[in-house]
């Protein structure tokens, strides 16, 4: 059952474009990525998913409901960590955290706990005194407060230490395992690489591809490193399929798609040092789209 | 000079709306006094004149003479120095607190610039506001009593009224720039500031009412530059005018010092 | 119903503060009655030695003049305009604080409704007005009781100090909507305090100038306290401007927050 569908979404903020055309579905029990760099429209689709603005034309249903019009339903299954902290002046975190459960008509005493020991937050202090991780801990508590079947996030882990990541995707990853769909939206690859199934890329308001990651990086690109005995021409690897191509005297090194033979025979013609190929990492290939 | 330009355009549309604010106070009223004074209604002057001072204070037409323009229009002064002394007490407070409320304290004061000097910028800025509200007060005013005076003298009144009108508003810009710098907390600074212009306006009309409290005088601001004096006796009193620059002075020094030492809230 | 008491929770400092601030400003006004007393019997006298026109072009009655509520009609006016204060900034911040917190995206991802989200604010101003004006009138009552020796017309000495209450509601109804309106109040007090004082001014300035078709720019004057304390009564034309202005504001607010985009900040 897909949990996300997005169809044509538009929006524009008066004249300056904010998506043109967004369509992709996200099904139960995925972690999506969603990735694309600053501007090209992934806040102000994750914004309209959550009914917090408009959409021009299109539409967005999540659990199969309107996002718009049944966004309060919506809202009582899913969890959402904005990329910045928000937070009430002269607020406790347990108050904030006990005000945030208030809406679900839930007792979240003891899941409170549990989140909040296992990214080492403290409960009884003020949210005005908390460092910049820490206010961030408490979006994430309170985001996952309620075990929410859907859970999006807008750009997460900045501001948490590399230690806090991981503690932060394992228990996504829990959630995960527990049947919570997760809509991860990001432009550090990695953490998408390491954590996402399928991932979408938006550029400039519309979504470019939509891939598996391994199926991004396993059957269409090669990683192409090599030395060779002389002097290296540009020219020679100047052929379809061929990008990022980095020459430096006797050495080489770009990403290539295409037929493994065509490039094979190529690389024999050489006189060779060495030669490695690989899969380029997500970096690389975002870098291909976005050249 | 970047600091200083910089709040001149951030408040520029705000200061626009004040003057505008001002100008149409000033225009109606004395508009729709010009249309009584054209129907003669001395009897109601006359009526005025003789209520107890604490009524006509109340009313809000203390001394009210309407075949004299120049007595009109220091009636309405008590309301153009009150928005004076708003917006004054409140671009103070503001324009000092705004990083920590805007959270863009981290930008600037990373720069190579001294906080001393920043707030020397900004209080430039501030003063510059006030000045140019009090201007167009004044060309709006003297535009409005050359049409209404009737022949009589007003051009040094009307000056020495503005001089009065600068000199509250450099005392409640100090009163508001000083909270700020002091307290850090940027929504208590402006309530602070707003707490303390309430406070002097209340009082002033208080000894209007009650000639009893004539001793307080010293402490409402609104009380140092009596309009009807500026207009038509000529005269400052010197304990005032040193009292206001005295206060304003040690607010002053007083937000440099604090300001200088106290944590910024990033 | 977890808005509403966070809500009513969030206010309570600030009401705590304006409430003592108005009550010692009451007590401070009232008790100048015994001073005003005396010199009222000196003004009586003067006043019976007018023409009636001029006395009814000013609304003032000889006999009323020299009461308390007389005198109560003259300071009210001070009193109110704290309380407008206090209603602008809660009917402000009440929508407005959500913008500058960055708490708007936390609170409306939250299964409720934004309809509902208001309407639980709402309730929260309302309540903190109520009881403010609730202290008020005690206040206000018990120094009015003390200072006058003589007993005065309570009924219409509360009709008056009601009006504290809805003037309250017309600013609160006027904050709310500008907070809808405004994409980002950053200080709430430089807004209010100048709005309030600007109405403020234009109905002393009708006062001054005797012209009360100004009186309907300044919701101060649509409860006017020379008018009541003279006849006991309210001027059903102003108060019906005061209740369409609070009815329309509330509405307007309502449909302008339903369907406005919430940036992120």
């Amino acid at each position: 059952m897909a949990i996300i569908e997005i169809k044509n979404l538009k929006k524009y903020y008066g004249r300056s474009r904010g998506i043109e055309d967004v369509s992709f579905t996200v099904e139960e029990g995925e972690i999506f990525g969603f990735i694309g760099p600053n501007g090209a429209g992934k806040s102000t689709t994750i914004r309209t998913l959550l009914a917090l603005i408009f959409p021009a034309s299109g539409s967005a249903t999540i659990f199969g409901k309107d996002c718009i019009r049944y966004a309060k339903e919506i809202a009582m299954d899913v969890g959402y960590l904005p990329s910045e902290v928000f937070y009430y002046d002269n607020m406790r975190v347990i108050d904030l955290l006990k005000y945030s459960a208030s809406f679900y008509g839930k007792d979240c005493g003891k899941r409170i706990k549990e989140l909040a020991g296992a990214l080492g937050l403290d409960l009884r202090k003020k949210i005005d005194d908390l460092s910049f991780g820490n206010k961030k801990k408490v979006g994430i508590v309170q985001g996952l407060i309620h075990e929410p079947k859907l859970i999006i996030l807008d750009e997460p882990s900045i501001g948490l230490d590399p230690l806090m990541q991981r503690t932060f995707f394992d228990l996504l990853g829990e959630e995960n395992k527990k049947g919570a769909t997760i809509l991860f939206s990001s432009h550090i690859l990695s953490e998408v690489q390491k954590l996402c199934g399928r991932v979408a890329i938006i550029k400039e308001g519309r979504i470019i591809n939509i891939d598996t990651i391994s199926s991004l990086q396993e059957n269409s690109y090669k990683k192409i490193a090599l030395e060779a005995a002389a002097d290296v021409d540009k020219a020679y690897f100047s052929f379809d399929g061929v990008t990022s191509l980095d020459v430096k005297g006797s050495t080489a090194s770009f990403i290539y798609k295409g037929s493994v033979n065509a490039i094979l025979r190529k690389l024999s013609a050489l006189e060779l040092i060495n030669v490695s190929i690989g899969e380029p990492d997500l970096e690389e290939i975002f870098m291909h789209y976005y050249r | 000079m970047n600091v200083f330009r910089r709040e001149l355009r951030a408040n520029r549309r705000s200061l626009i709306f004040w003057c505008l604010g001002m100008a149409l106070i000033i225009l109606t009223a004395m508009g729709k006094y010009a249309g009584m004074a054209a129907a003669g209604e001395q009897s109601i002057s006359d009526f005025i004149k003789m209520m107890p001072a604490s009524v006509q204070a109340v009313m809000g037409m203390s001394g009210l003479d309407l075949s004299d323009a120049r007595s009109f229009f220091v009636v309405i002064y008590m309301y153009v120095a009150l928005m004076a002394a708003i917006h004054a007490s409140m671009l103070g407070a503001v324009i000092i607190a705004k990083e920590e409320r805007d959270r863009t304290s981290e930008f600037l004061f990373v720069k190579p610039m001294t906080r001393a000097g920043i707030v020397t910028s900004k209080l430039l800025a501030a003063v510059t506001n006030a000045a140019v509200l009090n201007l167009v007060t004044f060309a709006v005013s003297f535009a409005v009593m050359g049409q209404l005076a009737k022949g009589q003298p007003f051009a040094a009144g009307l000056a020495r009224m503005m001089l009065g009108l600068f000199l509250l508003q450099l005392l409640f810009l100090s009163v508001g720039s000083a909270s700020a710098a002091i307290i850090g907390r940027p929504r208590a600074s402006t309530g602070v500031a707003a707490g303390i212009m309430l406070f002097t306006f209340l009082l002033s009309s208080a000894i209007d009412i009650n000639s009893d409290w004539d001793v307080l005088k010293f402490l409402t601001p609104f009380k140092y530059f009596p309009a009807r004096d500026m207009m038509l006796d000529g005269g400052f009193t010197v304990f005032y005018v040193a009292l206001a620059v005295g206060v304003a002075a040690v607010l002053t020094v007083a937000a440099y010092y604090f300001f200088k030492r106290r944590d910024l809230r990033v | 119903m977890n808005i509403y008491f966070h809500e009513l929770r969030s206010y309570r400092k600030n009401t705590i503060i304006w409430v003592l601030s108005v009550g010692a400003a009451t007590v401070m006004f009232l008790s100048m009655f015994t001073i005003y007393y005396e010199s009222a019997g000196e003004l009586v006298r003067l006043f019976q030695a007018f023409p009636d026109a001029i006395l009814k072009a000013f609304g003032m009655d000889v006999a009323k003049i020299a009461t308390l509520p007389g005198f109560y009609s003259f300071i009210l006016g001070f009193l109110v305009l704290c309380g407008a204060i206090q209603a602008m900034n809660l009917g402000i911040s009440a929508l407005g604080r959500e913008a500058t917190g960055k708490t708007a995206d936390f609170l409306l991802t939250k299964p409720v409704t934004r309809t509902q989200v208001i309407t639980a604010k709402l309730l929260a101003v309302l309540t903190h007005l109520a009881v403010s004006s609730a202290v008020f009138l005690l206040v206000a009552s018990a120094s009015a009781f003390s200072v006058s020796a003589g007993g005065f017309d309570y009924g219409t000495f509360l009709m008056m100090t009601l009006s504290f209450f809805y003037v309250q509601l017309i600013f609160a109804a006027l904050g709310f909507l500008v907070s809808v309106i405004v994409p980002k109040i950053k200080s709430v007090l430089p807004v209010s305090l100048s709005t309030v004082f600007g109405f403020y001014i234009v109905g002393m300035v009708g006062a001054a100038l005797n012209d009360d078709r100004i009186y309907y720019l300044s919701p101060f004057k649509y409860f006017d306290p020379a008018y009541i304390a003279q006849y006991s009564a309210y001027q059903p034309q102003y108060a019906a401007v005061g209740a369409a202005v609070v009815i329309l504001a509330v509405a307007a607010g309502y449909l302008i927050y339903k369907n406005k985009d919430i940036h992120a900040v």
